[in-house]
């Protein structure tokens, strides 16, 4: 994990929700190689009850993945869609604090 | 026995509290002071309860939290019941539950939850219905719920609702006996009650006591009279009964009429049914489709569904016919009449879908789901799956019965379903399997957890990785259930997995105690699937995952696992063998490491290409050290001096660390120095790694060579060979070994000789040894000695606890007050006491550490009672530590709840559930009010001994588990991001299980989500808050933050709806909300909205420090959309110049290159305008920046001829613009810089200053 992190530290991610409980992560990496190499698909299952949690991460290695999934209209799986975007990453707090009052221009 | 005299006799100067006390005691006679302080600490003594209080929350709040929570549920409760015109079960039980806790239920809720056990409840079979209603009354009676008329007419309802039989004059008498006066709704319903059950002769009897009491006799008794006559089958009196209502003044109504219908209905007699419709229809009479539903019910509960369509037929589809008609549906299916429901549940009026492509909506989910709950036969299911699926109305129908299947851990059916999935050719996957798991796992069902892999094996499904890591090895305690589980499935991909080179990923835990099985049956599965990587991987793993001590107390268990191994020729490869080796060294068992030798062979093939490489005289050096090393790692040491006699010549240095090592494992210690003597007159410059000179320090010690150990330290530090922290571990070992053979010169020499020479820095555990070797042989006054000495050299007080200890127990009350007064003189008198006492303990003598615990003014070390219950919970002193509990009760400051907590540890460890349920009780004594984890760890004890837990288990895990991810100071906004959506995640979870958290987690949570642009959910998360939180109200932050999200996601409207709510509720939004709001209102021009917001926020303006400019300014640019004229008459006819004035200026900003023509047209419109110079300044400006220069001699011109006053800004422009361009300057230009007057301008227009750039 730390290797992975130390070499090529961006992981071009998507968010993925919507998912239906029949599907797991192997169903999900296969879906989405199609697109691009996938390095990592995290899907939470709940220890309580045995189901996911109805979303997931897809890792790909390269953003032209991302790219290709992205641009993709929908995805459906088994014969459900799926909600897919991307990964937010950008701070809510550094788009804010510098702007200033009355900016007309 | 020790007398507490022994040690106030000389217990120092230092020691006066302990003197005073105990002198106090044994005389009997208190001082003065001491008995002021007596009564201070009786007062502090009483405090701890309080402060135990505070640490949690205040207990008022606690209280109005569960109000509120009730009021929460109540309400619910009601929406419920009105959005859906049902309950559930599990609601109802929550809401009882609560209310039996809060201790008072008041009459009215009692009345609530009465009421809702009847046909709001059609999930639920009716006579369970019943039961509950008598259940609630019951338990609510007895915690003081008063019953009145209202409470006995509601139960009567329900048994009506219920079809439960009863006898009404039993109920009557009931009544009498609690002394409540049956009134008229409960005749009418003891009516109903008779004739439901077609006794007329019973219903006249109430019907007397009602004339009797002259109450009026309405239509409900009428038409209980007309199901009661066609109950005994006299359908014409039944019919008759209209008559004599009307007789009787009573029109017949609806309510009549339907108890006819349903009269017909239970016949069969489907055209009495029709006519009576059609004649109600002519009647202009009108019946709802909530009738006919109950018409529908008649004819499914009689036999005759058959009929069914004909009603369905009649059926307007009114405004709540879906739930209605849903409700029907549900309570047919509870009442095992489903394909009646079916037929119903056909009749929905469905909404064309949308957009039928792409997601299809699936109807009937909760048809089926209620189907799996009533366990329903599979055929049943695949029947209505079928038609569902069939008729387009669900695109997963199988799939989804499966999810219900699971999630109420049906398995036999799930099971079922998944074969019935299989004929079809739907996918099955491993995951199906695990909510089925996690519920065997939970209850710790072996055989349940076997039975699910072994069906998923029949159904083609191998269980992969996960499922074994996370559901299935868990769950395994024991050898038989292993075997079960070998014997049943034999799996082969679980025996891959289990030795695969990812197990490190898997946590071994679980198989820590139970080596000895897991070594028979893996004898058994190396039989079936042989893989030497495999068991080394195994092995390796098993090792690597058990402690320094587990490995020590299993070393027998180890060795005959290793014999095992042998006997079956297994072998290890040699990598995976020297990395066991190394665990084993690590954990200092080096008589496994040579029976671990026993299953790696290499040597043979070695030897033969040494033998080959000599004969064709080639080097042989790498190959003999390869030898060697594989002849130690067989730990043949006899073999291994041969070889390195034989080929001393090519003898290489690692061959000879090897070697060397080996001796010192034998012990060795002569071939081992003088391997070291041969290696370095080859080259003195060697130096071995650090675990082979530890291991000659080592050998050397035990052989009594301190001189050449000392050495080997001394070369250790000149060959600056390096130190690692297991070094410093292995110093201990080296030591305390020594201190057990009770060496007293050894520890003492090696532990100065490495403090001396830098090897280590002093410290308890390196000292430790120095005191063990004199208890090792029993020389406590020595050991005392030495610990005293520890502590003047080195600071450390190593073993003090085991010396006190030792002391009590041989009642050399002398030594003990030597070293009480060491203690006091060095740590003070609290930490002597505190030794005192936990020796006192440790060795029983608990009348004496009652003494010193009650000392006055002695106060609660957390840290240090903590270490000694950790020390009995380790060492399962369950007495000791009871006994320690119990002292301190009084102590103060004292954590009670956290003594409790340490006593219920020790019960969980040693599974002891009756002294789990006993320190319960004690707690409820002492008035305790425990802490969650507290009530958790009990609630454990319990469930995992099958006992029922008597109070509700907290889920405050889920309040920490949402602020966990919030308070975490993660600096990776990704990592933040994907905590949000953590706790996001837990809060739905928890609203599912209708768990509420403090109005100030959903605040939080609501910030993050909005400070992440996640609106959606944000907003989800407030209405979550605001069903569950009465009032709940987001703060000023968290509004400011949803109106800035609400208007970067362009909702302008609802941004302004927020502004208004926040200002409604007297906040204050943050100035950058505001401002925001404002400039998108003005890029979309929509001046109204600006007016608007200008008003809300009128009064606030200033406090937050939002200039008025703010929207003069916005408004302009909204005007700029907009002929801009508007506006500038608008502020010149409102005389409102400075802001007609700014107008201008805006216009010229923004329409540099139209010649100054708007500003002409402006002052065309009005030439009366009050502030002629300004405009001209501002015409001159256009003109400037137009270059124009002619336009501006002009306009001076006619300034001059209009008598206007020139200012310095503007003959300092047109003084510029002139020289430009050649010309003249007919004035004297201004000698400062144009800016010098722009500044002086500036400040003289003070409020537009600030703004006007």
């Amino acid at each position: 994990m730390a290797a992975t992190r130390g070499s090529s530290r961006r992981v071009f991610e998507l968010f993925v929700s919507q998912i239906h409980w029949t599907l797991a992560t192997k169903e999900l990496r296969d879906y989405f190689a199609q697109f691009g190499t996938v390095r990592k698909c995290t899907l939470p299952f709940d220890k309580e009850t045995g189901f996911h949690k109805g979303f997931c991460w897809i890792g790909f290695s390269s953003e032209e993945g991302l790219r290709n999934a992205l641009q993709k209209e929908s995805h459906i799986l088994d014969g459900i869609k799926l909600q897919v975007q991307q990964q937010k990453r950008r701070s809510f707090r550094s788009q804010y604090t510098n702007e200033g009052e009355t900016d007309m221009s | 026995m020790l007398e507490q005299q022994t040690f106030t006799k000389s217990a120092g100067v230092n020691s006066s509290v302990l003197a005073g006390v105990l002198s106090c005691q044994q005389s009997g006679c208190r001082s003065l002071g001491v008995e002021v302080f007596l009564s201070a600490g009786e007062l502090f003594a009483i405090a701890p309860h309080q402060k135990g209080k505070v640490q949690e929350e205040p207990v008022l709040s606690v209280q109005n939290k569960q109000a509120q929570h009730f009021d929460w549920a109540l309400n619910k409760l009601d929406s419920s019941v009105r959005r859906t015109g049902r309950i559930t079960r599990t609601l109802l039980l929550r809401i009882f539950h609560d209310m039996c806790r809060t201790g008072y239920p008041s009459s009215n809720q009692a009345l609530l939850l009465l009421r809702s056990c009847g046909s709001l409840l059609p999930e639920v079979p009716l006579c369970e219905r019943t039961e509950l209603a008598h259940m609630i009354w019951g338990k609510l009676q007895d915690l003081g719920a008063v019953y009145d008329a209202s409470h006995y007419n509601a139960l009567l309802k329900v048994y009506l609702q219920n079809e439960h039989k009863f006898s009404p004059t039993e109920f009557l008498s009931k009544m009498e006996e609690a002394n409540v006066q049956p009134n008229r709704v409960t005749y009418q319903r003891l009516i109903a009650a008779y004739c439901n059950e077609g006794d007329i002769e019973g219903a006249s009897k109430i019907l007397g006591f009602m004339k009797m009491k002259e109450l009026p006799i309405t239509e409900a008794v009428f038409s209980s009279l007309v199901t009661g006559h066609a109950r005994t089958g006299d359908m014409e009196n039944a019919e008759n009964i209209f008559s004599v209502m009307r007789d009787a003044g009573i029109e017949p109504g609806p309510d009549t009429y339907l108890a006819l219908l349903n009269a017909y209905a239970e016949k069969g007699d489907i055209n009495s049914v029709k006519q009576i419709l059609e004649k109600i229809e002519k009647m202009e009479g009108y019946l709802m489709d909530r009738d006919l539903l109950q018409v529908i019910y008649s004819l499914a509960k009689a036999g005759y569904p058959q009929y069914v369509p004909d009603i369905l037929s009649q059926m307007r589809y009114e405004r709540g016919y879906i739930p209605d008609a849903m409700n029907l549906s549900l309570n047919l299916i509870t009442q095992g009449l489903e394909d009646t429901a079916f037929q119903v549940f056909k009749s929905f009026p469905t909404l064309p879908s949308e957009n039928h492509s792409e997601t299809s909506m699936d109807y009937g989910n909760f048809f089926l789901q209620h189907c799996v709950h009533m366990d329903k036969p599979l055929s049943k299911l695949k029947q209505f799956c079928d038609e569902l699926k069939e008729a387009n109305m669900h695109s997963s129908p199988l799939q989804f019965t499966l999810y219900c299947a699971l999630e109420s851990k049906k398995a036999a059916l799930a099971i079922n379903l998944m074969k019935t999935m299989k004929e079809e050719g739907l996918p099955l996957r491993p995951h199906y399997s695990w909510p089925l798991l996690v519920g065997y796992q939970k209850e710790k069902n072996v055989q349940g957890t076997i039975g699910v892999l072994k069906a998923m094996h029949e159904l083609g499904v191998e269980p992969d990785v996960e499922t074994y890591t996370n559901y299935v090895l868990t769950n395994f305690d024991d050898i038989q259930t292993f075997r079960a589980l070998l014997q049943v499935s034999l799996n082969e991909q679980f025996f891959i997995y289990l030795s695969s080179p990812s197990m490190p990923s898997v946590n071994l835990s679980h198989f820590k105690g139970c080596l000895i099985f897991v070594s028979v049956i893996l004898v058994e599965c190396f039989l079936l699937f042989f893989s030497t990587e495999a068991v080394g991987y195994f092995l390796y793993n098993l090792i690597d995952s058990m402690s320094d001590s587990e490995v020590q107390a299993k070393e027998e268990h180890l060795r005959q696992y290793f014999h095992q191994l042998k006997k079956m020729n297994v072998v290890i490869p040699t990598n995976i063998y020297r990395g066991i080796r190394n665990l084993l060294a690590a954990y200092h068992v080096p008589e496994l490491i040579k029976v671990c030798g026993y299953i790696n062979t290499e040597v043979s093939a070695l030897e033969e290409e040494l033998e080959k490489l000599k004969a064709e005289k080639q080097p042989i050096g790498n190959v003999l050290k390869q030898l060697i090393v594989a002849l130690c790692a067989e730990e043949n040491m006899q073999k291994a001096l041969e070889v390195k006699a034989k080929y001393e010549p090519d003898m290489v240095v690692g061959g000879y660390a090897a070697l060397i090592n080996l001796c010192c494992r034998h012990d060795n210690v002569e071939d081992a120095m003088n391997l070291k003597e041969e290696v370095f007159r080859k080259d003195s410059s060697v130096a071995l790694d650090t675990n082979k000179y530890l291991a000659l320090v080592k050998v050397l010690g035990k052989h009594g060579r301190l001189e050449d150990a000392i050495n080997i330290l001394k070369e250790i530090k000149e060959k600056d060979i390096p130190i690692k922290d297991t070094t410093v571990t292995s110093f201990f070992h080296i030591l305390n070994a020594a201190a057990m053979r009770g060496e007293v010169e050894t520890v003492n020499r090696l532990h100065e000789s490495i403090l001396t020479l830098g090897l280590a820095k002093p410290s308890t555990n390196l000292c430790t040894p120095l005191i063990t070797v004199h208890l090792e042989k029993d020389d406590v006054p020595s050991a005392l000695e030495a610990t005293i000495d520890c502590y003047k050299k080195y600071g450390k007080m190593p073993r003090l606890h085991d010396i006190l200890c030792r002391l009590i127990e041989q009642g050399n009350t002398e030594l003990l007050q030597k070293a009480m007064d060491f203690v006091s003189q060095e740590r003070g008198e609290m930490m002597m006491l505190y030794d005192i006492f936990f020796a006192f303990l440790n060795t029983g003598k608990y009348k004496e550490a009652k003494k010193i615990i009650e000392t006055p003014g002695l106060r609660a070390r957390p840290g240090s009672l903590q270490w000694f219950a950790e020390k009995c919970i380790a060492t399962n002193q369950m007495e000791t530590l009871e006994n320690m509990v119990e002292m301190t009760q009084k102590l103060f400051e004292c954590d009670r709840d956290e003594m409790y907590y340490y006593l219920l540890k020790l019960c969980k460890i040693s599974n002891d559930w009756r002294k789990a349920e006993a320190t319960w009780t004690k707690m409820q004594e002492e008035n305790v009010i425990p802490r969650a984890r507290t009530l958790r760890l009990l609630a454990d004890t319990l469930k995992n001994n099958g006992q029922e837990v008597p109070f509700d288990v907290p889920e405050v895990i889920y309040v920490n588990a949402l602020y966990m991810p919030l308070q975490c100071n993660v600096t990776s906004q990704l990592f933040f991001f994907i905590l949000i959506v953590e706790a996001y995640n837990i809060l739905l979870e928890a609203q599912k299980k209708d768990i509420m958290f403090p109005a100030s987690a959903y605040s939080t949570l609501i910030k993050a989500l909005l400070a992440e642009g996640c609106l959606e959910e944000a907003l989800k998360v407030k209405n979550i808050a605001e069903t569950h939180i009465k009032g709940f109200t987001l703060n000023d932050a968290a509004s400011s933050l949803l109106i800035i999200t609400q208007v970067r996601r362009d909702y302008l409207k609802d941004a302004i709806s927020t502004l208004k709510k926040v200002l409604e509720s007297d906040m204050v939004p943050m100035s950058l909300a505001v401002i925001r709001l404002i400039q998108a209102l003005a890029m979309k021009g929509d001046l109204e909205s600006i007016c608007t917001v200008e008003k809300m926020v009128e009064n606030l303006a200033t406090s937050i420090g939002l200039s008025r400019m703010l929207f003069v300014n916005n408004t302009v640019l909204a005007h700029i959309k907009k002929p801009a004229t508007d506006l500038f008459l608008q502020y010149v006819d409102a005389g409102r110049v400075d802001d007609a004035r700014f107008l201008l200026q805006v216009i010229i900003y923004q329409e540099r290159n139209s010649s100054g023509q708007k500003i002409k047209t402006l002052l065309d419109l009005v030439p009366d305008f009050p502030d002629m110079k300004i405009v001209y300044s501002y015409l001159l400006k256009c003109h400037a920046l137009d270059n124009d220069v002619v336009s501006a001699k002009t306009l001076f011109e006619k300034m001059k001829s209009e008598n206007i006053h020139t200012d310095e800004i503007f003959l300092k422009r047109l003084a510029v613009l002139l020289k430009n361009a050649g010309e003249p300057v007919p004035f004297t230009e201004p000698p400062e810089s144009f800016h010098f007057y722009v500044n002086k301008l500036t400040q003289e227009r003070q409020e537009i200053s600030s703004h006007a750039e």
